[in-house]
């Protein structure tokens, strides 16, 4: 009975259900961009800029050497600094950023040495001091003036009393350094920083940043490239958005997916599924998601309150404990944590609903997987809290968390997660093996899987950042696992999650799924792969990471534009239910996080983000609250409202029907919505204005400082944020854990029917055609199984 | 006489900036809304005046029935035609004839809508926020001058679209399997529209009896329906303020 199109080819497989353009087309843009990458790494080694052997003053003092910046670019990590303020713009911005800081107090002092400000003889020569480079790349040497070394040895006792303070007025720990070598080491690494930020390029006429950041003393103003490729990049968005609107607006009905009838199904009531032993496992999983959720939402409360008030908790003095930099290292790292998490465990709850069986003991490898999150999870943000308190004070060790924002967790620990990763996949491969067997290598099981195999693969390059390493490179390796990693890869594998819900719920057929995903990875990659270097604007590289960064990434805001009005339409596609079903859908809250996820996929990374993209703006920008309004409404809004979406999904069947908290999940869906939405624009979004309008102003330096970041406009901003954070926690990540407890309760507590093998319409049966029609089989998700079995 | 202290200039302009922000994303979401309509009726267009849709093979697809549950109009071509259609499997699996739904409430109509509403909602209580921190701080008489009428705007613009929110049903069918649907209450009304749960009242109008959209806000437009939402029977019957 089998038509033509659904005869296995010469392999047994099941042909691709979509034209092969899609896959060359993929394989293009993939080969394009990580070529293009690949080059620009090797430039990212051939460019950066040098560290010094050794630096003399003209009388031939050693000031410090190589080693002791290196050593310094330790210390500064292992006690979590860059989780309190920046260097080269990338870190926390409750702190200064120690490289404008470093520069701005050098330049200060070297103008009150020559005869003090106000002469313009004195500030030429400062400029030309600090513009002239007096690298010698022969001997490693690079020379000084008395002023500068002056300068330095200023700086060196400015920050041993700054880091060495025995009090919690700016939010670190008392006594945080105390060991004056360790101090000059940290000088040492913040006055490199600096040198390069605005020494000339040999051969250029700006630094080796691009002339970041702005500081008029040093002679710092945005050079001609900055300006160009803002421009350029503006104009390339434009243009690209009205040619694909175009495009689209004139031929996108045609792209063969759209107009065709809703197909009247019958879901099966979450009681009425049978959930394989692995599925079951997975409601542990997610209760640590819930309880890591609940956790770093506090923490981010409490990392809020330091923007407030400084000083005291209620009372209470925090920093003695929690000091802002560990708040905030566990703040960032909980919010990778429990999304990945939550994604682990959706894929391992879909693996056996996509494959139709399951192998026995799949829910022993789940446990063990769980357990080894578990460890490295609690044993990571221990070892980060042991490291800032400075337990970990021997250089390299193992267990000293790296301290890099986002990649803070220490090498032991991302070695073990890495591989736990990498089990993961493993683990899905092992349970989709026979439907894998048994498809076309383009087709949705093997989207899923290489998607799923991407995430260990790529979160694997994070090893390459070594805290000893040049800043600049060890920067460069770690954006691949901020950028491509969190915002390419991860976005890829929920697409293709999505989707296929979408067509196990028998939303949208999967053909047409797959057509969205190959759109959806296009689109993405196009821009987002070279994209990766806006980030890498202002850290050492050459002007041409800037370039390729601001076009590409400007290129990546028009799909994103595009897709998310598409995606955002797509998504609202779960949330129509108008077939005449004779069962109730069950998943309107989760379909309702997906709308969801279309908004904020818009505003937060659309918007907010394409907001601070332009080298010009990032000039002026990089480093202040408008990123975090970027960081929360991207990383919440689209990763997060997704994870908690997934979740309910996978706890509506885990959690007998009697017991589903609809109530729950609803206030749950508002208030983690609302909350976030009144935190974006009550708060950060104005706050951030403000300080880009005072660093254009008054300059970078002033708009840093923690007077400015502490003032009493800022402050009514903070508290007025305090509506929002509570209706987000309270409202928002409660109930969500203690729907995530129903699921472990009511999925342990007593002996639940499991098996091995799914029937292949598991989650819904199609009534509107009857079975023997073979074309209607082979395109409804679940049941795809049919047509092969023969 | 003092001027106007800047901030609270400041505190203006940021408060107009979220409103318009608030009014752009609902268009662009009632936009999305169109969009996602389009995967099941490209290639279709409605006639309003003939109340018909006409599919691209150039048949008709007449009103078939009114679902009051999911508070959709179902419109289906004869199946005679569409099963001898050659274009068939592309469009409908059914044997039936091909079917197109169209809600019955503007937008607003879906939880999709809600959703964005309540964006709307916020944006428009976080600039009353604002407002009122300033007036707490500055509250000479022209700074009062400025903030009052600004604040009374945004108030005024916070309340209808907060009681629009509450009073525009989510269209998504209940399914709270715990405590099961309550029964309802027969009367028309906001009681009726706000839960979702209870009947909806979806009575066929004759076009001359067609009222413009009496929400304030974005859908100020002619729904060009026959069918009349819940909400407008029931203003229609009780008054413009049943609350």
């Amino acid at each position: 009975m089998t038509t033509v199109r659904e005869r296995p080819g010469e392999t047994g497989r099941r042909p691709l259900l979509v034209s092969k353009a899609w896959i060359q087309a993929v394989a293009l843009v993939m080969l394009f961009g990580f070529a293009v990458m690949g080059l620009l790494a090797y430039r990212t080694y051939t460019a950066e800029p040098p560290i010094p052997d050794r630096v003399v003053t003209t009388d031939g003092r050693v000031l410090y050497t190589g080693a002791d910046v290196s050593r310094g670019q330790q210390v500064f990590l292992h006690n979590g600094l860059m989780e309190y303020g920046s260097i080269f713009g990338h870190g926390a911005y409750l702190g200064p950023d120690f490289t404008d800081d470093y520069l701005h107090r050098s330049a200060e002092s070297v103008t009150r040495q020559l005869g003090g400000a106000g002469s313009d003889a004195v500030a030429q020569r400062v400029i030309h001091d600090f513009r002239e480079n007096q690298y010698n790349e022969a001997t490693g040497t690079l020379t000084v003036t008395r002023e500068q070394a002056v300068a330095f040895d200023e700086n060196v006792a400015y920050y041993g009393q700054f880091f060495g303070a025995n009090d919690t007025s700016k939010g670190l720990r008392p006594e945080a350094i105390t060991d004056p070598t360790e101090i000059r080491q940290l000088t040492a690494f913040f006055s490199w920083t600096a040198w390069a930020a605005s020494t000339d390029r040999p051969g250029k006429d700006y630094s080796y940043t691009n002339n970041w950041p702005p500081e008029p003393l040093v002679g710092n103003k945005p050079t001609a490239n900055v300006v160009v490729w803002s421009v350029l990049s503006l104009v390339a968005l434009l243009a690209g958005i009205g040619a694909l609107f175009a495009v689209f607006g004139r031929w996108g009905d045609r792209l063969g997916w759209r107009g065709r009838q809703a197909d009247t199904l019958s879901f099966r009531g979450p009681d009425a599924v049978t959930l394989t032993p692995a599925q079951r496992a997975t409601a542990w999983f997610f209760l640590v998601v819930g309880l890591l959720f609940l956790v770093q939402t506090l923490l981010g409360a409490a990392s809020e309150h330091y923007r407030a008030d400084v000083t005291s908790f209620f009372g209470f003095d925090l920093a003695r404990l929690l000091p802002y930099n560990l708040v905030r290292t566990w703040h960032l790292q909980l919010a990778l944590f429990w999304v990945s998490a939550a994604f682990l465990a959706a894929g391992i709850f879909l693996a056996p609903i996509i494959a139709g069986r399951e192998p026995r003991r799949q829910n022993v490898l789940a446990y063990i997987l769980l357990g080894a999150v578990a460890v490295v999870v609690f044993g990571s943000l221990i070892g980060e809290g042991l490291s800032i308190h400075g337990v970990f004070s021997r250089p390299g060790s193992f267990f000293q968390s790296q301290g890099f924002e986002y990649l803070d967790l220490a090498r032991a620990w991302q070695v073990l997660l890495t591989l736990g990763l990498f089990i993961w996949a493993a683990i899905l491969f092992r349970g989709l093996r026979v439907r894998l067997a048994r498809d076309h290598m383009g087709n949705m099981p093997w989207l899923f899987f290489l998607a799923a195999l991407a995430i260990p693969a790529f979160y694997a390059v994070g090893l390459l950042v070594d805290n000893s390493d040049n800043f600049t490179h060890a920067d460069f390796w770690r954006f691949w696992v901020v950028h491509l990693w969190v915002e390419d890869f991860l976005e890829l594998f929920t697409t293709v999650m999505v989707a296929y819900i979408f067509v196990m719920l028998g939303v949208i057929r999967e053909r047409v799924a797959m057509t969205v995903i190959y759109l959806d990875v296009l689109l993405y990659s196009a821009g987002g792969v070279i994209g990766t270097m806006h980030h890498l604007y202002f850290s050492g590289e050459p002007a041409e990471h800037m370039a390729l960064g601001a076009f590409f990434s400007a290129a990546e805001v028009i799909p994103l534009t595009f897709l998310t009005v598409e995606a955002w339409s797509f998504l609202q596609l779960g949330s129509r239910q108008e077939g005449k079903s004779a069962t109730p859908f069950p998943h309107r809250w989760a379909v309702m996080f997906l709308v969801a996820v279309g908004f904020w996929n818009f505003v937060g990374a659309g918007i907010f983000g394409f907001l601070i993209n332009l080298p010009i703006v990032s000039y002026y920008e990089i480093g202040t609250a408008l990123t975090a309004n970027h960081g929360h409404a991207a990383m919440m809004g689209v990763y997060g409202m997704l994870a908690m979406g997934l979740a309910l999904f996978c706890l509506r069947y885990l959690i007998p029907e009697r017991h589903w908290p609809e109530r729950l999940a609803k206030i749950s869906f508002w208030s983690a919505n609302l909350g976030l939405l009144w935190m974006c624009f009550a708060t950060l979004l104005p706050v951030g204005i403000l300080q880009l309008y005072e660093s254009v102003d008054s300059g970078y330096h002033a708009a840093r400082t923690l007077e400015y970041v502490t003032n009493p406009t800022n402050s009514v901003f903070e508290w007025l944020r305090l509506p929002g954070d509570v209706v987000f926690i309270v409202g928002g990540a409660l109930p969500f854990l203690w729907i995530c407890w129903l699921g472990v309760r009511h999925s342990v507590r007593r002996r639940l029917p499991t098996t091995l093998e799914e029937p292949e319409d598991m989650l819904f049966t199609d009534i509107t055609v009857p079975a023997e029609d073979g074309r209607q089989r082979e395109a409804s998700g679940a049941s795809a199984t049919t047509s092969t079995r023969e | 006489m003092t001027a106007v202290d800047p901030v609270v200039v400041l505190v203006l302009g940021y408060a107009g900036l979220i409103l318009a922000v608030a009014g752009g994303l609902e268009r662009l979401a009632r936009h999305a809304a169109a969009r996602s309509d389009r995967y099941r009726t490209a290639g279709f267009t409605y006639q309003p005046e003939h109340d018909l849709w006409v599919c691209p093979r150039n048949e008709q697809l007449w009103p078939h029935e009114v679902d009051r549950d999911r508070r959709l109009v179902r419109y289906r071509a004869r199946p005679a035609v569409c099963n001898a259609c050659p274009a068939k499997t592309d469009c409908t699996g059914s044997h039936d004839g091909r079917e197109i739904v169209r809600p019955v409430d503007r937008w607003p109509h879906s939880e999709a809508g809600r959703f964005h509403r309540a964006v709307s909602v916020t944006l428009t209580a976080i600039a009353a926020a604002f407002i009122a921190t300033a007036a707490v701080a500055y509250h000479r008489p022209p700074e009062l001058a400025a903030l009052v009428p600004a604040g009374a705007l945004t108030g005024w613009l916070l309340w209808r679209w907060a009681r629009d929110f509450w009073r525009t049903p989510s269209g998504f069918p209940d399914v709270q399997t715990v405590r099961g649907r309550t029964s309802g209450d027969p009367l028309p009304g906001p009681a009726a529209a706000r839960g979702g749960a209870g009947p909806v009242l979806v009575d066929l109008v004759p076009p001359s009896r067609q009222r413009a959209g009496t929400v304030w806000g974005f859908d100020r437009h002619s729904s060009a329906h026959r069918y009349r939402s819940a909400r407008e029977a029931a203003s229609d019957d009780i008054g413009e303020d049943p609350a």
